[in-house]
């Protein structure tokens, strides 16, 4: 009965069919990455359960206008089918023997990669952390979501904050909270900006604000970013009005533009108030002793990025130099550092830190289908060259 | 004349052997007074690598011309001697004709349509200059995948002006060493400028106004006493540079092409008298075929490991020497293949695709310096040898076991030649090409996975090329699978195979031709058509192979039952 219902499971009609849905789904989701940033194709195309492929993506725009488009089965849907379909047939087809013990091991590296790809998708997690030359940096953030961050210093040793994350910030909003004084009226929210100087903005969004260090700057809203033309961030801003209960402290422009926090007295007391990326703190911290971006000589190309770093965990006993640079990440506490990008005037590095449980999985899982191809097509080889000589 | 059979191949391996020894060890020298031999190896910097000043010569004459020397009236003018007229004598050298241009409308814009002929000298363009300066500003305005031919063309001849003035300006490349080891070298321009007693640039100056004079004994002098000042502060390696000038010389890659084509022909006609049932002859040109391959392999054997030498690199660091490479390993597989089925396929598919991939090479190579610098990223010659090596071993192979695939098609649809026999053990070589790929191209994607993880924090991004190469194995697999599955037989096989032509040629190519993801260095615009037109002939391959087994000239004595339709691709 069992394996009646294994039976079609396990054909290799259908690891073919796979194999083909796999290949076009990969085509369609290479050259859809023409119209369509990295990340959304990602989260379309391959770790979906279906897609829905537009036609035009196989004809460039200039040749012809191609409406409609198809609905297809997902990367997610198809690694699944793969991963039934290897398992059924090793339960209905394949014994145990010697001959085998190639194939057994390659479809089990197979098997192994199909789950790391599910680990990385679910539980791996990016950030980013930005430090300037002499700076000492202890959180990452998250580039791909904002918070407002109200901060009250006035204790000596410990910061008293407040985060609003981006949830919770629609324009026409108020904000109100029970450990700082005043409310924070939303007056527009931005999901992506852009910023223009006092001598650019349009006359219709001057003095929108009137209060704090960015009063002179403007912000426009743009489209989300979607990874076309070089655009991979959302940079939102927001025009908030302060309100003292009833009595109007000031409207301010927040944004991540802006890269300190602005004052806000109330009744003596001084609170710092900034719209930033979503920060995690992390029990170590990262000081950037020297970036240095190396050009050849006479050209505009990069011949070195790399960032000396001093890693400081009390913790875990860890007070060390650390040399970061292209194809030489850090590997510390779970985390991976990389050297991912620098500020302008090489004034400082970006590094990218990636948290990837699975990251192991790909290097076994390979490892082990690399050996059992070889022992599989070894087998295969080695009595057809006997015979030869 | 049975003698004649059995003694060709001998005899063509002794000349091919001259032939290539001949131009490998006898580089030739320039005739002149002026100790040019010495003057193109003094090292110079451009593009951040230090380089005899040979290779920029050529490098730039080659981008500007389409050549590595000038024909005129009076003979050759090589390029290292088109360059020193070029800083020292500019009212000559702007009346050369080098620039080459194409576009009939670029012509049109500068108003020489009527010109027979399709090089130009500086004078003519300048006439022209504001016209093309402000087509070529409206063109840079234009997103480059967004180009059309024309927008393309004036922005190529734009910068091809730019490189012009600038080496006749002296500000590119860097002619001045740095005072010490390890400092930057230094435009001449600006050292006469800010510190005009600078010692290197004030013999330097002597020798040109030597052959501005023409002085061939001051010339002379001179050189040697620059050639000397700059051994003496700065430590380079002389001999790469010798070497360097030699191999930029005897251009290894192309006697080998000449080889492979002439082989090909011998090939052609091996093939051709076995048609006419004279199989003396057939052994006798196809054994002559082989020895030409043989020689051009260790030619290109030798072309690959002085670029190795000359860059301290493994064999493999752009599009340019992937392609050498490719064509390199195909035509090792062809001989090994030869070496077990005596019937010339192997050595006919070695030239073929060992001829093509060298003229691709050569065509990519020809906008500058195919030894530049690389990347940061790509700077690890530990993955540039695994990664990168295996997979193009592995691209190698899928090409191989296709265009195996196109000979069986040609020559079951055309000829008599494949028996049972013979069609059975070719499907079997197609189909153990087909696992060798599987295995290399499997193994190369996951070492690029690794040195991703290494560099970008991921194992797998999905970027074009990654999805190229995961196509290339994905395919292969799917042959297999079908094959083991008995979905198809020999013919669905190879059917499938050639189809894998496609899909390596674009994940070769085509992923870089999008200009998208974090693996596009390619520089291949204009190749778009050519991919088109490769396509359009494997397709056409295919639906010869479409015919019915029953009109295939060549019969397979039991009518084998027409295999299942393969799956089709669903592309």
């Amino acid at each position: 009965m069992f394996r009646k219902i294994l039976k079609p499971l396990a054909s290799l009609r259908l690891t073919v069919v796979i194999f083909a849905l796999s290949i076009f789904l990969v085509f369609a989701g290479t050259l859809v990455q023409v119209h369509t940033g990295i990340w959304t194709v990602v989260d379309q195309y391959f770790r979906s359960l279906v897609v829905l492929i537009e036609l035009q993506i196989f004809v460039p725009k200039e040749l012809a206008t191609i409406p409609g488009a198809i609905w297809f089965p997902g990367g997610l849907t198809l690694g699944i089918a793969m991963f039934i379909n290897l398992l059924a047939a090793h339960a209905v087809r394949f014994k145990f023997r010697k001959k085998r013990i190639g194939i057994i091991l390659t479809h089990l590296g197979v098997i192994l990669l199909l789950v790391g790809e599910f680990v990385t998708g679910f539980a791996a997690k990016e950030g980013n952390m930005t430090i300037r030359e002499g700076e000492t940096i202890n959180f990452i953030e998250d580039i791909r979501s904002s918070e407002i961050a109200i901060v009250d210093q006035s204790d000596p040793v410990d910061d008293l904050v407040v985060i609003v994350p981006e949830q919770l910030i629609e324009t026409d909003t108020t904000i109100s909270n029970e450990l700082i004084p005043f409310t924070i009226q939303v007056t527009e929210w931005m999901p992506n900006s852009q910023m223009l100087g006092p001598m650019q903005a349009p006359e219709s969004r001057k003095g929108l604000a009137d209060t704090g260090i960015a009063r002179e700057l403007a912000a426009l809203p743009l489209p989300r970013a979607n990874g076309v033309d070089g655009a991979t961030v959302d940079a939102p801003s927001a025009y908030v009005t302060l309100m003292n209960g009833e009595q109007r402290i000031g409207s301010y422009l927040l944004s991540v533009y802006v890269d300190q926090p602005q004052m806000v007295v109330v009744d003596g007391r001084t609170y710092w108030i900034a719209l930033r990326f979503a920060r995690t703190y992390k029990p170590y911290s990262l000081h950037l002793v020297d970036f240095k971006h190396d050009l050849f000589t006479g050209t505009q190309m990069a011949r070195n990025y790399s960032s000396d770093v001093r890693l400081v965990d009390e913790g875990r006993n860890v007070d060390r130099d650390v040399l970061i640079y292209m194809n030489h990440p850090l590997r510390h506490a779970g985390e991976t550092f990389y050297q991912a990008s620098f500020l302008r005037d090489d004034a400082g590095t970006v590094l990218q830190v990636v948290q990837n449980p699975g990251w192991m999985i790909p290097y076994i899982s390979c490892t082990v289908a690399t050996l059992g191809m070889l022992i599989h097509f070894g087998i295969r080889l080695v009595p057809t060259l006997r015979r030869r000589s | 004349m049975k003698k004649l059979q059995q003694l060709l191949p001998w005899i063509v391996l002794v000349l091919s052997i001259v032939y290539a020894g001949q131009k490998l060890a006898r580089p030739e020298k320039i005739d002149s007074p002026y100790d040019f031999n010495t003057f193109r190896q003094i090292p110079v910097s451009a593009h951040g690598r230090t380089k005899p000043l040979d290779t920029v010569a050529r490098n730039s004459l080659m981008n500007i011309s389409g050549r590595q020397s000038i024909q005129t009236d009076d003979g050759n003018i090589t390029a290292i001697e088109w360059y020193i007229e070029l800083i020292t004598n500019p009212e000559r050298s702007v009346k050369r004709e080098v620039f080459r241009i194409d576009h009939p409308d670029v012509l049109v814009v500068i108003g020489l349509e009527n010109e027979q002929r399709i090089r130009f000298s500086f004078d003519e363009l300048r006439a022209a200059g504001n016209e093309i300066n402000e087509q070529a500003m409206l063109a840079s305005k234009v997103k480059a995948k967004a180009r059309d031919p024309f927008q393309r063309a004036i922005l190529v001849l734009n910068q091809r002006m730019m490189i012009f003035s600038e080496l006749s300006q002296l500000v590119r490349p860097y002619l001045v060493p740095p005072l010490t080891t390890g400092d930057d070298w230094r435009s001449f321009v600006s050292v006469l400028n800010e510190n005009p007693s600078d010692a290197d640039a004030r013999a330097l100056l002597s020798v040109l106004q030597a052959f501005r004079n023409n002085e061939p004994e001051t010339f002379n002098a001179r050189l040697g006493e620059f050639k000397e000042l700059v051994d003496s502060h700065i430590s380079y390696d002389a001999r790469k540079s010798r070497y360097e000038v030699i191999f930029n010389q005897v251009q290894p890659f192309i006697i080998a092409s000449t080889l492979l084509l002439l082989a090909f022909l011998f090939g052609c006609f091996g093939m051709l008298s076995t048609q006419l049932t004279k199989p003396d002859w057939s052994r006798s040109l196809l054994g002559s075929m082989t020895a030409m391959i043989w020689v051009a392999f260790v030619v290109m054997t030798i072309g690959l490991a002085s670029r190795v030498y000359l860059q301290g690199r493994p064999p493999i660091t752009n599009l340019y020497s992937s392609a050498v490479f490719t064509g390199w390993g195909s035509i090792l597989i062809g001989l090994i293949i030869d070496r077990q089925m005596k019937l010339g396929l192997g050595g006919i598919m070695a030239s073929v695709i060992g001829f093509s991939t060298l003229i691709v090479a050569h065509n990519l190579g020809s906008s500058g310096d195919t030894m530049e610098m690389m990347q940061a990223v790509l700077d690890s010659n530990f993955w540039l040898t695994t990664h990168v090596v295996v997979i193009t071993i592995g691209y190698s192979a899928t090409f191989f076991a296709g265009f195996m695939g196109i000979a069986y098609v040609l020559l079951g649809v055309f000829t008599k030649m494949l028996d049972r026999e013979h069609g059975k053990s070719m499907a079997k070589m197609i189909y153990g090409v087909i696992c060798f790929a599987t295995v290399t191209s499997f193994v190369g994607t996951v070492l690029g996975g690794i040195w991703a993880d290494q560099s970008w924090g991921r194992f797998w991004g999905w970027d074009a090329k990654e999805n190229g190469a995961a196509l290339i194995v994905l395919w292969n697999l799917l042959i297999l699978h079908a094959r083991w599955g008995g979905m198809i037989r020999d013919r669905g096989l190879v059917q499938l195979a050639i189809f894998g032509n496609i899909v390596t040629a674009w994940s070769w190519f085509g992923t870089n031709m999008l200009g998208v993801g974090l693996h596009s260095y390619g520089f291949t615009n204009s190749a778009i058509f050519w991919l088109s037109v490769f396509v359009i002939s494997q397709l056409a391959m295919m639906s010869i192979g479409m015919i019915p087994m029953a009109l295939w000239r060549s019969k397979f004595s039991k009518p084998t039952v027409a295999p299942k339709p393969a799956p089709e691709s669903v592309e």
